[in-house]
């Protein structure tokens, strides 16, 4: 595809493995689950119910008189982007930039906590009103601006909000915004964080969340095995920092990696039943826009959320598209360890993705030790893999609403 | 006026500022402590909860501090007199 290209100059991260993409990077290699016991804020729980929650205190970022405009949700989101832009090295210096610099965000339930918290000051506490600034914090578009605002950032700000692409479609256009001339650079990405008790109830009356593991609660997403039992929620943040490449040769920017393909559809054919045709739609989309032959890419992110219908479509949908060269494809599930976290999975997924091509190491599907035999792929079980040449690596996405999201992250080589 | 409320306004202002309640005055200005409208419409709510009153919809010229605590006043001098 004839466009500027578009590389990627800082990566950005916080979820139940810790805070940093380095850090989480880490974490998802040597196996380690984020997952535990949910314990909700507050007197109602779920109990029984596993989620990978972010634990530690999150660095105090936010000015105390500006705390009641942030949700948890976008305190996460300018965390991440925080991280990406300071290894970017870029900041806004004049005029010019400030108008080609846009925020692309994602964001399933925005600031759900926000709004729950106003809920119960109606309906339980009896209040006739409730706090003035719910409705700036509890916007599906207030990490976006948040960060737009505190960067300067003042050219396209979007938010995507499509279930479970949110922050992969986020990513996506805006590489596309970048290629086609419309920005020099974006701070994409996304951020959840749902666990409250409304919505973590509203999950959990659709059936499809894995109940604890009985002795061990952080192996209890365990995707493409045989006796997975569902997905476990998350919460997370992530950044990439986007840039055409001749804006991160101008600042003689360190480059990370080459974004060189996006694919997106819609299944069509039900709202939550996973279509393997509509999920190969996007592969095949991001694998023409990127100009690479199934056999370049090594690696693929799996959406891999743990249930029995999505993981089986998606390894048919993916041996459909790599055909012969499926023999040497590996294809991992992180979600094994930092759990579904939604409109943020794109982005914590692409990450973890983009930092497989230069430490040639790829991290394993957790707790894998017996696989669904009809989900015919190198899973990754249990253990990375190291000393690998990548050359390009899909991380995949998909969505309740049918929607399916590919991105392909490639070294950067010169030229 | 007799101010009954300044040192509510000056305690609230401090904790949301997170500055020290000795360093604002009646005569302090909003705008110098950093204070937008946004944190005005925050204060008023505490304001309302801490006195018990509902303030209106009218939008009375905030400069200082003591502007917040007089309009404060003057619900709860009609309140008194209402009681």
């Amino acid at each position: 595809m004839s466009g500027r290209r578009v590389v990627i100059t800082g990566l950005g991260g916080v979820s139940a493995l810790g805070i940093g993409a380095r850090q989480n990077f880490e974490q998802a290699l040597q196996g380690h689950s984020g997952i535990g016991l949910l314990e909700l804020k507050g007197e109602r729980q779920r109990p029984g119910l596993p989620a990978a929650q972010i634990r530690a205190a999150l660095p105090d970022i936010i000015r105390t008189a500006e705390q009641p405009l942030f949700d948890r949700n976008a305190i996460m989101g300018m965390l991440a982007a925080q991280e990406a832009l300071a290894q970017s090295g870029f900041a806004v210096e004049n005029e010019a930039e400030a108008e080609a610099s846009g925020v692309f965000w994602g964001t399933g339930m925005g600031g759900s906590t926000t709004l729950e918290a106003g809920y119960v000051d109606l309906f339980v506490e009896g209040k006739s009103r409730i706090r003035p600034m719910s409705v700036v914090a509890g916007m599906n578009n207030a990490a976006a601006s948040q960060i737009a605002l505190r960067y300067q950032f003042k050219g396209t700000v979007n938010n995507y909000s499509c279930a479970c692409v949110s922050s992969a479609q986020a990513i996506g256009e805006a590489y596309r915004h970048i290629h086609h001339g419309y920005a020099d650079r974006v701070l994409a990405g996304g951020s959840e964080a749902l666990l409250n008790y409304g919505v973590v109830t509203a999950w959990d009356s659709m059936r499809v969340l894995a109940p604890a593991d009985g002795t061990h609660p952080e192996r209890s997403c365990r995707p493409f095995s045989a006796d997975r039992n569902g997905l476990v929620l998350g919460e997370a943040a992530a950044a990439v920092m986007l840039e055409s490449l001749d804006s991160a040769r101008a600042r003689g920017a360190v480059i990370l990696g080459e974004l060189v393909g996006y694919g997106a559809s819609n299944d069509a054919s039900h709202i939550t039943k996973p279509d393997p045709l509509g999920q190969a739609r996007a592969m095949q989309m991001a694998l023409r826009h990127a100009g690479l032959a199934p056999q370049q890419v090594a690696y693929i992110n799996a959406h891999g959320a743990g249930t029995a219908a999505g993981d089986l479509a998606e390894a048919v949908s993916i041996s459909q598209i790599f055909g012969p060269a499926t023999q040497q494809l590996l294809v991992s599930s992180t979600k094994s360890m930092h759990g579904h976290t939604l409109g943020a999975a794109g982005a914590l997924e692409f990450i973890l993705t983009a930092q497989t091509l230069g430490t040639g190491s790829v991290p394993p599907t957790a707790f894998l030790e017996q696989a669904d035999a009809e989900c015919q792929l190198d899973l990754v079980p249990l253990q990375a893999r190291h000393g690998l040449q990548i050359e390009a690596a899909m991380s995949n996405s998909f969505a309740f609403g049918g929607s399916n999201v590919s991105l392909i992250v490639r070294q950067f080589h010169g030229a | 006026m007799t101010t009954s409320s300044l040192s509510a306004v000056i305690r609230l202002l401090a904790k949301s500022l997170d500055v020290p309640a000795d360093t604002i005055t009646g005569a302090t200005e909003l705008e110098a402590l950093g204070a937008d409208s946004l944190t005005v419409i925050e204060l008023i709510f505490d304001l309302e909860e801490e006195f018990n009153i509902q303030i209106g919809d009218e939008r009375p010229d905030l400069k200082v501090v003591q502007d917040i605590a007089d309009h404060i006043d003057r619900y709860l001098a009609n309140r008194s007199e209402a009681q």
